[in-house]
């Protein structure tokens, strides 16, 4: 079974952003929001010895998922070869994976009223293409492949060429988005984007799991349509009650 | 998003197979129903026009809708890679702000007040005034201001018209002194795309260059392949600029004095016998005379003047040496800076020289005729009356073939002088903020009996015409094809409209045509539509229509480097001398510096900044600003300060400030940017920004016009390029 990765090579990302363009037209992203985003670190240093870095963030599509047992519906499941998909149809929008994502990776598409995120264009895949942002990318940064095919580029980047997570000892759930470079490059961009501390992680985990019974017993025992709908009232119920 | 049809809403609707659209005059071949479930799409191959260098783009299209563009695989320049910019040209034919029919003025120049009428109405209008001019004071009297390859055949119509009064920015406010600068020492310009063999070099240089920043698609590719085979790179700028993120050497040089350090370069690499004997023997002439004239050019005399330490000047110097001869000594692109800037050309181009470097891996490769074929056309009509822009006059080196000096024309109708320019056509060019003192545009503009504007958008200058014509974007329309001879496969790529043009715009070989039958000029539009005009170009090239269409471009075989050139295939420097001239006998005949020397700039006044621009990767110029996806990734241009100066003036990062020149001019309220990354003794803002079309709903007021601050500027005595890099700024706090 493959287990599909990224890396990201951050000697030759220029931080054009065609990246997060191309990925936004793919999907449809609404402006405002992305599924990919090119950050920068800034200048650090003083002159001349300065040094700054890019930092393309995405989804990890990460081996022990955050956002899978806070999802009140399993609209968030995981696919064999590690890509974190999203129901469409199950989702109610409630934002809960938006909350446990430590990397920030996800949003609510206001347009369609369900969460979102990069899945590796897991339809793009099934067709033989590559995502769209390691298509179209100009310094050919993105490199997409098969973790478990030693004859891989990601592979080799990450096994042989020292390609790595960027995760902390309490955000350790294994991202399969993968950072090649030069050590002081990666050090810059492991302080400047650490993953934020998933503030539900703990809390949601516990609500997440009864939540998802109830789902399991509502899909169970009724259509899937008025488990949407029941869902739809909690989440506009909760939205009410937060203002 | 209301205005564009949501793609996957659409894709739920569509089904069976999508017809092509009977707007596209050549058919491209339909493909197998692609990854997007039961749709069929479409993949109509065209080139990009989101900036210049024109990549290879697939359309994706159901139904006569575009879905999404990708980059196009087979394209053998761009092999489907494709930048921010051409990846939003979605959002381009989708904006909501476009020009959408043909406008009359009905108020005052400037005030943006227009009646909508017919295409029938605007071309009669626009005839009758043309017709007008001429009467009154001959065709000379028109101007035209045209950008880009589509404006060619209103550039047609206007020479036939009678007029050789056309100029724009892409000589004297971009690479005129550059190309005459490679001209005079390798017998040819450096041309575009620029033929610098980034993949194979083993160390790149680039002053002022700043790739990565500047996208060019296959450069960058080009550039990030080079740097990951172990090419070293050397980053002249007083900026810390992407390029310089990834320098092995970041050489943060004095503005205006890039001279001194090519001439120290070049007396490192003479003086310690490190350049290419045998090539210079073989092939270049002036050897002794350079020898002898940079002896006075050590790296200490050029450490006082640039402020890099002569230690590393020579250190570079000799990482140089030993890479040569695969050192890719960038040309540059927009090279307008001080003035002098043709000689500096001239020094860039002496040093690729010593190293061996012009015609060699990993340097400047040849460029590669391919043979194309030529619409016959009637002798176009003798203007009585030379050039109005003082090309060839004043500025000896500004050839006729050239674009042009815009500021020439500007001037000239300002004064009268040689004669009365009393109209101008401007064509998909941004008067306002491409050409330096635009107080002086404005000015002259007051000037003018009739000014015709054909645009895709609303830009400043539409606001002036008195008549407003809307043309289709490069999406919906034919254009000439591109052949490109500076690959090391030449090839030609066309441009075929992916959907029919929206709203009731037109594509311009269309509104030419039209303005040529008017005009009694049809002759010269010999071609009946753009299957005709392509199949007539294409003609000697031997390929496949078919092919051509379906995979947008087709390839030939190439020459890039010395040692595949043949005697059939022409001179190797078609110089006067047919060798490389260290020593210009071009400029000696003129009574000219037939070598470089260093000439010092103005320094800023005490409390004041050089102010220098550049550019960003999601914007081009000022044409891009308006587009949702871009302005989302960058909707201003921050104002770049060092932050221990911005500490000494006790301003922060992210405050508001405006900027005063030289002139009392000001900038409108920008946020200041305070960076570690840039010199003490100057301040850097992307170009294009600060729109002032309130039309443009997004663009407008988003950021700065740099363009406002150049109230002065350094003409190039040889070229007529205008150089900017001389304007001084200082820094107000904004309160509140």
């Amino acid at each position: 079974m493959a287990r599909y990765a990224m890396v990201i090579d951050q000697e030759r990302c220029v931080g054009c952003h065609s990246c997060a363009v191309a990925c936004r037209s793919e999907w449809d992203v609404p402006v405002g929001f992305a599924r990919t985003r090119v950050q920068q670190t800034g200048v650090q240093g003083t002159m001349p010895e300065c040094s700054a870095v890019f930092h393309v963030a995405q989804c990890n599509q990460c081996e022990r998922p955050s956002c899978i047992p806070v999802c009140p519906t399993g609209a968030t499941w995981q696919e064999p070869n590690g890509i974190v998909r999203i129901n469409k149809e199950l989702c109610i929008g409630c934002g809960s994976c938006v909350a446990a994502c430590p990397y920030g990776a996800r949003y609510i598409n206001a347009d369609k009223g369900k969460a979102d995120k990069c899945d590796f264009c897991s339809d793009r895949l099934t067709q033989g293409l590559e995502p769209a942002c390691v298509a179209t990318c100009p310094g050919k940064a993105k490199i997409f492949g098969d973790l478990e095919d030693p004859k891989s580029n990601v592979f080799n980047l990450v096994y042989r060429e020292g390609a790595r997570r960027i995760e902390t000892a309490q955000t350790a759930i294994g991202p399969n988005v993968f950072y090649a470079g030069k050590e002081e490059h990666l050090k810059m961009a492991s302080i400047a984007f650490p993953p934020g501390r998933s503030r539900t992680i703990a809390a949601v985990s516990v609500w997440g799991a009864v939540a998802k019974k109830l789902v399991m017993l509502a899909v169970g025992a009724t259509f899937l349509g008025q488990a949407v709908a029941f869902f739809h009232q909690l989440r506009t119920g909760e939205h009410q009650f937060e203002e | 998003m209301k205005n564009s049809i949501s793609r996957r809403t659409f894709l739920k609707a569509a089904t069976g197979a999508a017809a092509i659209s009977a707007a596209a005059p050549v058919a491209a071949e339909v493909h197998p129903p692609g990854w997007r479930g039961s749709t069929r799409v479409q993949q109509i191959a065209t080139n990009c026009e989101m900036c210049i260098w024109r990549c290879g783009v697939m359309a994706e299209v159901a139904d006569g809708k575009l879905l999404k563009l990708q980059g196009n695989a087979h394209h053998p320049l761009t092999k489907g890679k494709l930048c921010a910019r051409g990846n939003a040209g979605v959002a381009l034919l989708n904006d909501p702000d476009r020009l959408k029919y043909p406008q009359i003025r009905t108020g005052e120049r400037g005030e943006g007040k227009f009646k909508r009428v017919s295409w029938d109405e605007a071309l009669d209008f626009f005839a009758n005034k043309l017709q007008d001019i001429k009467k009154k004071y001959g065709p000379e009297g028109v101007a035209l201001f045209p950008h880009g390859v589509h404006s060619g055949f209103f550039s047609t119509l206007m020479k036939a018209y009678g007029t050789p009064n056309s100029a724009e920015p892409a000589y004297a406010q971009c690479k005129g002194p550059r190309d005459v600068a490679y001209l005079l020492t390798f017998g040819r310009p450096v041309n575009s795309p620029e033929p610098v063999d980034l993949e194979e070099s083993k160390c790149i240089v680039l002053i002022g260059s700043h790739i990565g920043e500047n996208v060019f698609t296959s450069q960058v590719a080009a550039f990030s392949d080079g740097l990951a085979k172990g090419a070293k790179l050397i980053v002249v700028d007083p900026r810390f600029s992407t390029a310089a993120s990834k320098a092995h050497y970041w050489l943060p040089i004095k503005p205006g004095t890039d001279t001194a350090l090519l001439l120290a370069w070049m007396n490192v690499i003479i003086t310690e016998k490190l350049y290419d004997k045998e090539y210079l023997d073989q092939y270049a002439i002036g050897f002794k005379e350079l020898e002898a004239h940079v002896q006075q050019y050590t790296p200490e005399w050029a450490e006082s003047i640039t402020e890099i330490p002569a230690a590393k000047i020579r250190e570079t110097a000799h990482l140089m040496a030993d890479c040569r001869p695969a050192v890719a000594l960038h040309p540059g692109r927009h090279v307008t800076w001080y003035g002098n800037d043709t000689q500096r050309g001239r020094a860039m181009a002496i040093l690729t020289a010593l190293l061996g470097a012009y015609g060699r891996k990993g340097g400047i490769f040849l460029p590669t005729k391919i043979p194309q074929g030529k619409i016959p056309l009637p002798p176009m009509p003798e203007s009585e009356r030379s050039r109005a822009d003082r090309v060839g006059s004043v500025y000896p080196l500004a050839s006729e073939e050239a674009q042009g000096l815009t500021q020439g024309l500007i001037e000239t109708t300002l004064t009268g002088n040689p004669y009365p320019i009393k109209a101008w056509v401007v064509y998909g060019q941004n008067i306002f903020e491409s050409i330096p003192l635009p107080q002086k545009t404005h000015q002259a503009i007051k000037n003018l009996e009739f000014m015709a504007v054909v645009d895709v958008l609303p830009m400043e200058q539409t606001r002036y015409a008195d008549i407003v014509l809307p043309e289709a974007t490069y999406l919906e329309r034919y254009d000439p094809p591109a052949v490109v001879t500076t690959a090391k496969r030449p090839f030609i790529s066309v441009r075929q409209p992916a959907v029919a043009p929206m709203y009731e715009s037109k594509p311009g070989w269309w509104i030419a045509k039209q303005m040529a039958k008017r005009l009694k000029l049809e002759d010269y539009f010999p071609w009946t539509d753009p299957q005709d005009h392509l199949r007539r170009l294409i003609a000697p090239m031997k390929l496949s229509e078919t092919e051509l269409m379906s995979l947008g471009a087709v390839a030939f075989d190439g020459k890039p480097y010395i040692e595949d050139r043949t005697e059939n295939d022409g001179p190797l420097f078609p110089t006067q001398s047919g060798k490389i001239e260290l020593l210009s006998s071009v400029l000696k005949d003129l009574n000219l510096d037939a070598l470089p020397k260093y000439e010092a700039v103005e320094p800023p006044p005490a409390g004041m900044f050089r102010f220098i621009y550049g550019r960003a990767p999601v914007h081009s110029f000022s044409r891009s600003e308006n587009n949702a996806w871009l302005d989302d990734i960058m909707p201003e241009n921050p104002v770049w300060l060092n932050s221990e100066v911005a500490a000494q003036l006790g301003m922060h990062d992210g405050q508001k400030v405006v900027l005063e020149n030289q002139d009392g001019v000001k900038s409108s309220v920008i946020t200041l940017k305070t960076t570690p990354g840039i010199r003490k003794d100057v301040v850097f803002g992307v170009h294009g920004f600060g729109a002032q079309s309130s039309s443009l709903k997004k663009a407008f007021q988003h950021g700065f016009s740099d363009n406002a601050l150049m109230s002065r500027i350094a003409v190039d005595p040889l070229t007529g390029g205008t150089g900017m890099r001389v304007n001084f700024v200082r820094i107000h706090a904004e309160k509140g």
